[in-house]
């Protein structure tokens, strides 16, 4: 099914700018660093991962990109310290054609429908005509929704159903009921948004291994508001500031220093082993990548 | 439930004969274990099944180098132990192929289920099914293959180790770990539990050649254990030494016991001696003649004495009187009239022979009795298995351990002779008989001269098998033996090897774990390769029902040589149990120590029916066999009841 290009995931994309954000102090009057209190200890009972695979498959004519997408979400709980699958519902994979509806055409459209799952990557106001390069971005976006989507569905599903905490990888600002849930664990690995202001950057930035900043929430026009903090996993280094860094988020109800110690020391516990061969293993859990390596196994 | 899952990718394919698959970690799986793979219905609804035998196994982790265990641990290894996640961790492994099944058309194995083969499965998998039907059964139990709780029983076919498809058993092993004595002896007890009567008798001939490891073969174990005995009855076999047994050793060189470490005299029942006089000795002179002693020349002197001079009655011009030679004694006597006469006659040749030839071939044959004393005799007495009365499921032991090579050379040369021609015949007695001969590099080595003992063994390996000789033998290197001697073994076991034998090309085809698995066996654990198994099979065998030689040379310890009367007090109280110490100092008193052991040897050979009269009428001169009544012989011999005393 896919096609010989390189995943659209791979292609070089405009970034998104780099920016700063205040983020309204929860622990205290300001954000500040701490130490962690107490030992790394064993607290995540569960992983939850999703990946995204998309490729242009064919060109329309008038240079409409017909995009496969694979979008798939799991959760691998952890038993006699082995990831296993926790149950069938919590493993979903999707696979459809992502077309734009109204450039593709009525016709088109069915003719396509008889075959396969479809996705239309329009809004219903979006109106032409569209420039192929942002019909390409714009199907890379409906893949990425799918993905979040289905990464909602197993986390409220463990929320619901699981015991223990889910290390989500990734916020859970977005992650429906499951942002006010005390089971979910998000752990940001990226920051081209950092929730600090001019003052409070150093002091980020200089976290030492083993520290964290006080809570603070976060909060989106579309999404809930959470308690969040950051927490450094591994020194820097020779590496860059950001190297070893995460953001947690935790419900806000129930974010005290408590919580957040007791967090981060799970999170502390899970830098072994090392997700090597990862680049993004400074930041990233073993578990993570035993999932996200799981997901590529079973959608290929 | 599989245990398994086939997998092959394009750089590890699976092949007709190879493939891969996958288990939980915990599985019982290892190398040597045999597993059944069902792959998924054909088109046409076909159902393919594998059988294979494990021959590698990996594991490996999603590490890329260790440097990033190193990493995740901080350099401390008690870090990497607190990890809360394990490595993804997998077991591969490799088998090879055992059968297929329908067998054709034969192609890759299908990407399947993998499971532990069952005993059906066992049976199909190493084509037993085909010998273990029933009415058509020639199964001889090797050992148990084991995996997990399951114990399987594996199977020989006898037509493919006693003959005649194939035939004759090879066991390789490192001294010191009883495997291949142990082996040959549970081995000789299968088959004689489960040789098939419609295939006829069997009987076995086994050398000693070492210490007292095979001394004891009719007492009963003492070591055997409970695991033991559930293996004798897994395998239908009885847990006890061997029935019938007989033991023949030659003399010691000063002839008062028999070179035995079985001396002890709880145990001379069935201990008789090996003694040949000169008529059986001259058959076998090219044994015991290096080639440069028998050139063309003194060849056809010794083949005139054989057949013109040797037990007839012989005259020339030269001679003073009329000889009849029937022992190394009438020879040397004749050989010397003979070169006398000559030298009265300042001839140089006599009948074409020049005089340094006659000197050279009696120097060497003369010699013989000397370099096999105990086993050659001056006088011509003889005593000798019982070819042409063997009994089935018997087993002669013949002890060659004390002899010295150039003896253990002509032992080994005609009693396998004499097999060989009575079984061509059908006069030996029985319709199989098993040779069994350890330190095999020793008699065929791979290298070296090509001597008249490699020349025979060459010759069972290669053509016994339509006669019923069937040769089991061990050696320590298998690599330095006579690769026809070993290729015509259709049965090959290996006991625990030595890592260095292991690296020798011979052991090429083994997949490296098997090797080191070869190299690191238990005790009663064996390698088997057969000709109906496509892949050797691990088996496990148990503990011998016989006495160790060990434990045997504990409870009945060898007896120093005793004194010339007790010698012959011994050696007679085994024919007439009146006969006393006593009695015998008296009978020998002031006679010669070799006429006395002259007089026990005819004795012995006689078996008269009055042993004491006999016995006394050797010191009174030759004595004649009418006129003393020859008691009914146990082991008669070949020939006997001739008028010749000699005869046998």
């Amino acid at each position: 099914m896919a096609g010989h290009e390189p995943a659209l995931e791979l292609r070089p994309a405009a970034p998104e700018p780099p920016r700063l954000q205040r983020a309204e102090p929860l622990e205290g009057d300001a954000v500040r660093a701490r130490q962690v209190q107490g030992e790394p200890e064993v607290g995540v009972a569960a992983f939850l991962d999703g990946i995204q695979e998309s490729r242009v498959l064919a060109h329309w004519p008038g240079g409409v990109p017909v995009v496969h997408g694979t979008v798939a979400a799991t959760i691998r709980r952890r038993r006699d310290r082995t990831l296993v699958a926790w149950r069938p519902e919590a493993t979903r994979i999707e696979r459809a054609l992502f077309v734009p509806r109204a450039a593709l055409g009525d016709i088109a459209w069915e003719a396509l429908a008889a075959g396969c799952a479809l996705r239309d990557t329009l809004e219903s106001e979006d109106r032409g005509p569209w420039h192929p390069l942002d019909l390409t971005a714009r199907a890379l976006s409906a893949v990425q929704r799918r993905r979040e989507a289905v990464e909602v569905q197993c986390a409220e599903l463990w929320c619901a159903e699981g015991d223990g905490p889910l290390f989500v990888d990734g916020g859970i600002a977005g992650a429906g009921t499951a942002a006010h849930s005390p089971l979910a664990v998000g752990v940001v690995k990226s920051h081209r948004t950092l929730y600090v202001d001019g003052d409070t950057l150093p002091l980020v930035l200089g976290l030492g291994e083993g520290e964290r900043t006080t809570l603070f929430t976060v909060t989106s026009p579309r999404r809930a508001p959470v308690a969040s903090w950051y927490l450094r996993l591994r020194a820097p280094a020779a590496h860059d500031a950001l190297w070893g860094l995460v953001r947690v988020e935790v419900a806000l109800d129930g974010a005290t220093t408590a919580r957040a110690d007791l967090v981060s020391r799970w999170l502390l516990a899970e830098r072994a082993p090392v997700a090597l061969p990862d680049p993004r293993w400074g930041a990233m859990a073993y578990g993570v990548r035993l999932t996200e390596e799981y997901l590529r196994a079973v959608t290929r | 439930m599989p245990i398994g899952r086939v997998v092959a990718t394009e750089r590890k394919p699976n092949t007709p004969h190879e493939f891969h698959f996958w288990t939980a970690l915990d599985a019982p799986v290892g190398i040597g274990t045999i597993v059944r793979v069902e792959g998924p219905p054909t088109s046409d609804g076909r159902l393919v099944t594998v059988y294979g035998v494990v021959v590698e196994g990996f594991s490996y982790t999603d590490l890329q180098t260790p440097l990033h265990d190193v990493l995740g641990a901080d350099g401390d290894p008690a870090g990497a132990m607190r990890a809360p996640t394990d490595r993804t961790e997998i077991r591969l492994y490799t088998a090879h192929a055992l059968r297929h099944v329908p067998d054709e058309p034969l192609q890759p194995v299908p990407m399947g289920s993998v499971h532990l083969a069952s005993d059906a499965d066992v049976a199909v998998a190493l084509r037993m099914d085909g010998y273990l039907r029933e009415g058509q059964r020639t199964a001889i139990p090797v050992g148990v293959y084991r995996s997990g709780a399951m114990q399987s029983p594996i199977y020989l076919d006898a037509d493919f180790l006693l003959g005649p498809e194939a035939a004759h058993l090879n066991i390789s092993g490192v001294s010191g770990l009883a495997t291949k004595t142990s082996a040959v002896e549970w081995l000789l007890g299968s088959i004689f539990a489960h040789f098939p009567a419609q295939k006829g008798s069997v009987a076995a001939v086994c050398f000693n050649v070492k210490g007292p490891d095979l001394c004891f073969l009719d007492q009963p174990a003492v070591r055997l254990d409970d695991a033991d005995r559930a293996l004798y009855e897994a395998m239908g076999v009885p847990a006890e030494p061997f029935r019938d047994v007989e033991y023949f050793a030659p003399w010691t060189a000063r002839g008062h016991a028999l070179a035995t470490l079985r001396s002890n005299e709880a145990l001379a029942h069935n201990v008789h001696p090996l003694s040949w006089g000169l008529r059986e000795v001259l058959q076998f002179a090219e044994v015991l003649l290096n080639k440069d002693d028998v050139d063309a020349k003194a060849d056809a002197l010794i083949d005139f004495i054989r057949e013109r001079v040797v037990n007839q009655e012989f005259s020339d011009s030269l001679l003073e009187r009329a000889h009849t030679v029937r022992s190394f004694a009438d020879l040397e006597q004749w050989f010397r009239e003979l070169l006398r006469g000559m030298e009265g006659r300042n001839a140089e040749t006599w009948r074409t022979h020049h005089v340094a030839t006659i000197r050279k071939v009696r120097n060497r044959l003369t010699n013989i009795s000397t370099r096999c004393r105990g086993l050659v005799t001056d006088d011509g007495t003889s005593n000798d298995l019982p070819f042409g009365a063997f009994r089935d499921r018997a087993v002669y032991v013949i002890d060659v351990a004390s002899s010295e090579e150039d003896a253990q050379d002509l032992i080994f040369a005609r009693v396998v002779s004499q097999l060989r021609e009575q079984l061509e015949r059908r006069t030996l007695g029985v319709d199989h008989v098993v040779v069994f001969v350890d330190e095999l590099n020793k008699y065929a080595p791979s290298d070296g001269p090509d001597t008249y003992v490699r020349q025979m063994l060459l010759d069972i390996a290669e053509r016994g098998r339509y006669l019923g000789l069937v040769l089991f033998a061990a050696q320590q290197f298998r690599s330095q033996v006579h690769r026809r001697v070993v290729g015509n073994c259709g049965t090959a076991l290996f006991g625990r090897m030595d890592m260095d034998e292991l690296a020798t090309p011979g052991y090429a085809t083994l997949a490296p774990a098997t090797r080191v698995k070869l190299s690191t066996l238990d005790k009663g654990q064996l390698m088997v390769r057969h000709p109906h198994f496509a892949q050797p099979v691990f088996v496990r065998f148990p503990r011998p029902a016989v006495l160790s030689g060990r434990e045997g040379m504990e409870r009945y310890p060898a007896e120093p040589e005793p004194m010339l009367e007790v010698a012959v007090t011994r050696s007679l109280r085994a024919l007439d149990p009146s006969v006393t110490l006593e009695w015998v100092k008296q009978a020998i008193v002031a006679a010669p120590e070799d006429d006395v052991l002259r007089a026990r040897n005819r004795t012995l050979q006689a078996r008269p029916e009055d042993v004491k009269a006999y016995f006394r009428a050797q010191f009174r001169g030759r004595a004649l066999p009418e006129q003393v009544a020859v008691r009914p012989s146990a082991l008669p011999l070949a020939g006997a009841g001739s008028d010749d005393p000699y005869s046998f």
